[in-house]
């Protein structure tokens, strides 16, 4: 057994309850919006690869990565993908995910295990941030996280199904904006995590080493890179 | 490739499983003293920094412009979803525009 540090954890259960999985499933619909949109890019994809509704929406709910997905089926695409090929792609584009489980443990693993690794089955990229944000202004209630992931699961199954299965007819996401979703939203819970001056550190960091890294070896290291290098410099800095 | 689809399916599932879970799972061996924490809290905000940073290199004035109004209509508005998604109709403008 780990030694448990406070404050994150004491000897009974932290509070997971169907209030914050609610609040959380509130706060989730505006992604969610975001995420249908993405996902009816991954089923069009997926339409133009040689996928049928169902195998793109099991894509989907198996792997539930929209940039893995995406590269996993430009792979499959190629018609000489290995299994190895396919494991270490996807290893690579969702390392980003060490990350985020890192950082959410603390927090998450006093809700004890199977609440806390049943919650990570819904982990995404944009439920990740906003729960962040969230613990940060003082969310106990750790049914937040699978909260906000109720309602993106659910617009990210119906988008690919739609994507996939209307796949002549539909607009370009690009065309309404939605790709810069992400960006938008991580740009706006920045902006508002950012309280004091020493808040700033870690965004020029992080931001600078996207940038390079990016350029270097290409976006798929570029966040991982971002977020370790933020986390180092908070750390080195830190009295 | 021969493997049939639901092999593929399985293989992909396992990868992105144990990304979702490994970080997690180490980290709760590795105890969280007040630098750690400082790590972890700035981690979110390196990311947000650089998914940022990453959508106005890749993209153009649109881009760049409506990034750069989600910054002020956060402050403004006090509400980062109510910017992000205004953020959005912006850059949709911008191009329907032409920008």
């Amino acid at each position: 057994m780990r030694h448990e540090c406070a404050p994150y954890a004491g000897m009974t259960r932290a509070l997971f309850s169907f209030d914050g999985f609610r609040r959380g499933a509130r706060d989730g619909v505006p992604l969610a919006v975001s995420i249908f949109a993405y996902g009816v890019g991954f089923g069009l994809v997926a339409a133009q690869a040689g996928f049928g509704v169902g195998k793109a929406v099991a894509t989907s709910a198996a792997i539930y990565s929209g940039s893995a997905q995406l590269a996993a089926v430009n792979l499959l695409q190629t018609g000489e993908a290995t299994l190895w090929a396919l494991f270490a792609t996807i290893l690579v584009i969702n390392a980003r995910y060490l990350l985020f489980g890192a950082a959410l443990q603390p927090w998450l693993w006093s809700a004890g295990p199977l609440r806390a690794y049943g919650s990570l089955l819904l982990l995404g990229d944009a439920n990740w941030l906003m729960t962040m944000r969230r613990i940060r202004t003082g969310e106990e209630d750790r049914a937040y996280l699978a909260g906000t992931g109720a309602p993106i699961t659910v617009g990210w199954l119906a988008g690919t199904a739609l994507g996939a299965g209307a796949v002549s007819v539909l607009p370009r996401p690009e065309a309404l904006g939605f790709d810069l979703m992400l960006a938008c939203f991580a740009t706006g819970m920045m902006t508002a995590m950012v309280k004091v001056r020493a808040d700033l550190l870690p965004v020029v960091v992080g931001a600078v080493t996207a940038l390079v890294v990016a350029h270097l070896f290409g976006p798929a290291p570029a966040i991982i890179a971002a977020g370790l290098a933020g986390a180092g410099v908070a750390a080195m800095v830190h009295r | 490739m021969t493997e049939s689809f639901p092999v593929l399916l399985a293989v992909m599932a396992a990868a992105a499983f144990l990304c979702r879970v490994a970080g997690f799972t180490l980290m709760r061996f590795v105890p969280v003293s007040p630098r750690v924490e400082a790590a972890l809290r700035a981690t979110p905000l390196a990311v947000m920094a650089g998914i940022t940073a990453l959508a106005v290199q890749s993209g153009g004035l649109a881009e760049g412009l409506a990034l750069g109004s989600v910054v002020g209509l956060t402050l403004v508005l006090r509400s980062d979803v109510a910017a992000a998604l205004l953020g959005v109709f912006v850059v949709a403008a911008l191009r329907w525009a032409g920008v």
